[in-house]
């Protein structure tokens, strides 16, 4: 960790040059070390993507695609199993979730942030202890739960399933964006004698306007990212999310497809890394705006 | 909840009854179709799926009063999506299940006796061997649909190579250690011996004729402490210090690697073939000159054994619709059709028939592949020892295994581990 | 915080007419609502069942047994070690990934425009990447034979002989935790580059103009702004790998041995495989409440109100 000179200024500090040149090689030796580490494991990924089956399970590994192929892609789209279904499943139940977590959370944010009330502190409490449940522990009471409400096997029952995560999160999160908000912002609302409600709406809402998309964001991905709910509240292999479908379509009884299984992989990956840079800026707007950031 | 009293059953049975007659009475043509809920993997994987798909609709064209729901599940899926749904009660009509997950299922009380639709005509029909380990409680619960047991896969050009005999698989431990040397010293790249060693239970039912050929049982009293286990945990340490082995490899990322000569020998199913030729795109001439397949090696029992890894239906007795459930279990497992069209192609196993109900199967049948499996390792297909013990049990059995083979606790100590676990 | 500015001006009030203060407030009604619904129904089943032997397999109900499952679970010795390979896992990958995120972050927080976005993008990428396929990924990765870790290895002449990554119940939980940090650690540096852009410039430059050496600038300006979004984004990260299940299952599923058995891991075999939901449960509360725990004392060291 030799990033020492890291904010020399480039105009002042009367530091020999040959020692910022020094730390300059240094820190960009470490920047690029640190890119290859990122981005190998993708790499290889992709480059599997693109090998023959033979290739792929080559016990000399090669580095390059020798005979590059698309096969891999082509027979996920021509497979019998419904790849476009999985991958609409999981937007659906994330994307739902999101949606519900944030516009459930923003006014128990809002109220914990400002509001008094004598169960304040237990519910704040709760909220966040209720982030940290062992999900594994909850799957049966809930798999029961989903059952008797017929909500099993729906990609509604998922949803409510990934809301005991992402509930409890938005929650605690959007209340550190609006603890960020300055209270006097609100007063002249406040004076003019409107429902807090419509203060939420009217002057709060669009204030942490970046912070509601970065918290949906966090939550979508926890969504998406989670199996375990998937593998058991969903029976119907059509209805299946794509990581869950990932594990059981290319862990079956056959053989392990490394080719077919890095294709899945990269088409899993995608949309999230394109989802993910679109937001990006305005996630760092709202991390930097938000409490999270600020000390 | 769970526990309805045998009276209420009845009685509930007998209003039941007199409900769909009356409905049948009001609304005949409503109960021309009976729907058949059918929970399987076959449609769940992509390499049976297409398989599946067409006995079924084969099934429904030829009994257009039934049809057939598939409901895919995985196989790593199946049991315990079963256990729940039967739990709440809301199983499926049929079920295709194996290994030990049939007995788990029978455990619940809630599969229906094949025994109550098992006429003679189908029971002759099928080889007594293979309904043996399909008994809970002296009765039949679950109807035998392939059959799939492991052999000693061999690559004649590997062993070529080592200076072996390809025509003489190695008939002993002793031997299979003497072959495995030579392969090791010809060719470091190739793994000389294909073990599954992964922690699940499947693993276990893999190892098990090699625990057996051993002389050991781990779940007997005091099993896991045994000297023949002991010996046969010292043998997989063995192996896996002269790098005989690669652990923690799932059987199914060993297949794609023997296809292109990297490994010697492989314990492995029936369905072998069929990958090794999807994946290298041999003929099967050229196959047969290039693999064998025979009897595992014996140890010290002197005996060679192999455990059944076919697969099974299963009918549950809350069921609406026993008797098309019957049907349907019958065609998938004895039909013509689907003998050809799915056990033996896409399933690439055996048929639980005794003999091939046409001259043209009996043709198909007729290979080197099917007839060691069907003559010789058939014959030494050993029971595993299913029942609620045996999941948990598998766990703490493989886990034994696995600290054997990747690290250095003494034998005794990882023996007294697994008996202590055992007995949790 | 901007929070205790928040309070501070909502406390004077209170205290004048406390006796009107309402129990509850309506806005936060759904939120427990839903919340008691999915999760409270959850945990007090979970409770009631810690305290019964129930076995899925068997049909009859659960039976109350008392304390007789956690009697069980002192002398049960892979809870034990399950709880071990938590510990080591989560703080593990928890600890190492943040210090790596919060290197970049300073490391990179000099370069501007284009150069910072597309470094920044191109580090964030593993965090795109879903949790099942970096488990898949590193697992073929590092395979025995034909993983390309060993090749690279091999070919480099650092190793002379194929390393048992997933294979060995030394290196299997170091190695996880690897696939583990390079997921996580985007996370860290994304949060902590906007923590460091946060930082207001006249802090800074009043800083520089008392000629604060790097270090001194690092230690003594940097990182007393950035304690905040360190530790909770730490707290995030600690429970969601408390949660991980991908990962390993997909890896290892627990192996070799017991050597990469955590809470998730066994509870899920408890419950799925053995269908011992009884057990299960009692490791459940336990895991409950040693979290609780922890919790409550991680914010008090934070002082932060949640």
């Amino acid at each position: 960790m030799n990033g020492g000179k890291t904010s020399a200024p480039p105009q002042g500090v009367p530091a020999a040059g040959r020692g910022i040149n020094a730390g300059r090689i240094v820190k960009y030796a470490a920047i690029a070390l640190a890119l290859f580490w990122s981005l190998a494991p993708v790499y290889w990924m992709l480059a599997t993507s693109f090998k023959t089956e033979l290739e792929a399970t080559r016990i000399d590994p090669t580095l390059i695609p020798v005979d590059p192929t698309l096969a891999n892609y082509i027979g996920l789209g021509g497979q019998s199993l419904p790849f476009f279904s999985f991958f609409f499943n999981s937007v659906v139940s994330c994307l739902a979730t999101a949606v519900i977590a944030v516009v459930i959370a923003t006014p128990a944010a809002y109220a914990l942030s400002r509001a008094r009330f004598r169960l304040r502190g237990p519910v704040g409490y709760s909220v966040l202890l209720f982030r940290m449940l062992p999900l594994v522990v909850m799957l049966a009471p809930l798999y029961l739960l989903l059952l008797n409400a017929r909500l099993l096997d729906s990609l509604a029952g998922l949803v409510v399933g990934f809301t005991t995560f992402g509930l409890p999160f938005a929650v605690w999160m959007m209340k550190s964006f609006i603890d960020a908000v300055p209270i006097e912002i609100e007063e002249a609302a406040r004076i003019d004698g409107y429902p807090r409600w419509q203060i939420l709406l009217r002057v709060v809402t669009p204030l942490i306007l970046p912070g509601l998309l970065t918290t949906g964001t966090f939550v979508f991905m926890e969504a998406w990212n989670n199996l375990i709910y998937p593998l058991t509240f969903m029976t119907t292999m059509d209805k299946q999310t794509l990581p869950a479908a990932l594990v059981l379509t290319f862990t079956g009884q056959f053989k392990t497809d490394w080719g077919g299984m890095m294709a899945a992989s990269t088409v899993t990956t995608l949309p999230l890394m394109i989802a993910f840079f679109a937001v990006q800026r305005s996630m760092v707007r709202g991390l930097t705006s938000g409490a999270v950031a600020g000390a | 909840m769970f526990r309805l009293s045998r009276m209420a059953r009845r009685s509930a049975f007998v209003a039941s009854t007199i409900l769909a007659l009356g409905m049948a009475a009001t609304a005949s043509h409503a109960a021309d179709k009976v729907t058949l809920t059918f929970a399987n993997w076959a449609d769940a994987e992509g390499a049976t799926r297409p398989g599946i798909q067409a006995v079924i609709a084969a099934f429904e064209k030829e009994n257009p009063d039934i049809e057939i729901k598939s409901e895919a599940i995985s196989f790593s899926e199946i049991a315990r999506q079963l256990v729940l749904r039967v739990r709440s009660g809301n199983p499926p009509d049929v079920a295709e299940v194996s290994g030990n997950d049939t007995i788990l299922l029978a455990l619940t009380g809630k599969v229906e006796p094949i025994d109550n639709y098992l006429d003679a005509a189908t029971r002759a029909e099928v080889k007594p061997s293979s309904l043996e380990g399909l008994s809970y409680k002296g009765k039949l619960v679950a109807f035998p649909w392939t059959q799939a047991p492991a052999g000693l896969w061999y690559d004649k050009a590997v062993m070529q190579k080592a200076g072996l005999d390809p025509e003489n698989p190695p008939k002993t431990i002793d031997e299979l250690m003497k072959d495995l040397a030579a392969v090791k010293k010809s060719q470091p790249d190739v793994i000389p011996l294909g073990l599954d060693t992964t922690n699940r239970a499947f693993s276990l039912i893999s190892n098990w004729p090699w625990m057996k050929t051993f002389g050991a049982d781990p779940f007997a009293e005091n099993g896991a402490t045994s000297d023949a286990m002991k010996k046969y945990l010292s043998w997989m340490r063995d192996l896996a210090k002269k790098g005989y082995i690669d652990p923690g490899r799932k059987i199914g990322e060993f297949r794609p690697l023997i296809a292109q000569d990297k490994v010697a020998f492989l314990w492995d199913q029936v369905l072998l073939q069929g990958v090794i030729q999807s994946t290298n795109k041999m003929t099967d001439a050229d196959f047969y000159k290039h693999y064998g397949v025979a009897t595992q090696p014996a140890g010290a029992s002197g005996k060679p054994y192999s455990f059944e890894g076919g697969h099974q239906l299963v009918m549950f007795s809350d069921s609406k619709h026993q008797e098309a459930a019957w049907k349907f279990i019958k065609y998938l497992a004895t039909s013509p059709y689907a003998t050809e069209n799915y056990t033996l192609s896409y399933e690439a196993s055996l048929t639980p028939l005794e003999k091939a109900p046409t001259d043209a199967l009996a043709k198909k049948l007729d290979t080197p592949v099917f007839n060691a499996f069907s003559r010789k390792i058939m014959p030494t297909v050993t029971a595993v020892p299913y029942g609620p013990r045996f999941a948990p049990g598998a766990t703490a059995i493989m886990a034994g295994v696995q600290q054997a083979v990747t690290g250095d606790m003494p034998i005794d100590q990882i023996a007294a581990s697994i008996q202590q676990n055992l007995g949790n | 915080m901007a929070a205790t500015a928040a309070q501070r001006s909502t406390k004077a009030p209170a205290r004048k007419n406390a006796e009107r203060v309402p129990w509850i407030d309506w806005m936060v009604l759904p939120t427990v609502g839903v919340l008691a619904v999915v999760i409270g129904y959850p945990v007090i089943y979970t409770l009631v069942l810690s305290t019964t032997k129930y076995n899925m397999l068997d049909m009859v109900p659960p039976r109350y047994i008392g304390g007789g499952n956690y009697e069980h679970l002192l002398s049960d010795p892979i809870f034990w070690i399950s709880l071990k390979n938590t510990a080591v896992y989560t703080f593990g990958s928890v600890i190492i990934s943040s210090l790596l995120g919060l290197a970049l972050a300073l490391l990179t927080e000099s370069l501007t425009g284009w150069r910072f976005r597309s470094v920044r993008a191109l580090l964030l990428t593993p965090w795109a990447v879903p949790f099942v396929v970096v488990a898949f990924l590193f697992r073929y990765m590092y395979l025995q034979n034909g993983g390309v870790i060993n090749a690279v290895l091999l070919d480099l002449g650092l190793i002379d002989k194929p390393v048992l990554w997933l294979n060995n119940s030394a290196l299997a939980l170091p190695a996880i935790m690897a696939a583990n940090i390079w997921a996580m650690m985007p996370f860290f540096f994304l949060l902590l580059s906007a923590a460091l852009a946060a930082i207001p410039n006249e802090v800074i430059e009043s800083a520089r103009i008392d000629k604060a050496g790097t270090w001194s600038m690092v230690f003594h300006i940097k990182l007393p702004f950035l304690k905040s979004a360190l530790f909770i984004s730490s707290l995030l990260m600690i429970i969601s790998n408390f949660n991980d299940f991908a990962k390993i299952w997909a890896m290892t599923q627990g192996g070799p041995g017991y050597s990469t058995t955590t809470l998730v891991i066994y509870v899920y075999r408890l419950a799925f495989e053995n269908f011992d939901f009884g057990y299960a449960s009692a490791i459940g509360v336990v895991w409950l409440v040693l979290l609780l725990v922890f919790a409550l004392v991680y914010l008090r060291a934070l002082k932060v109100n949640p």
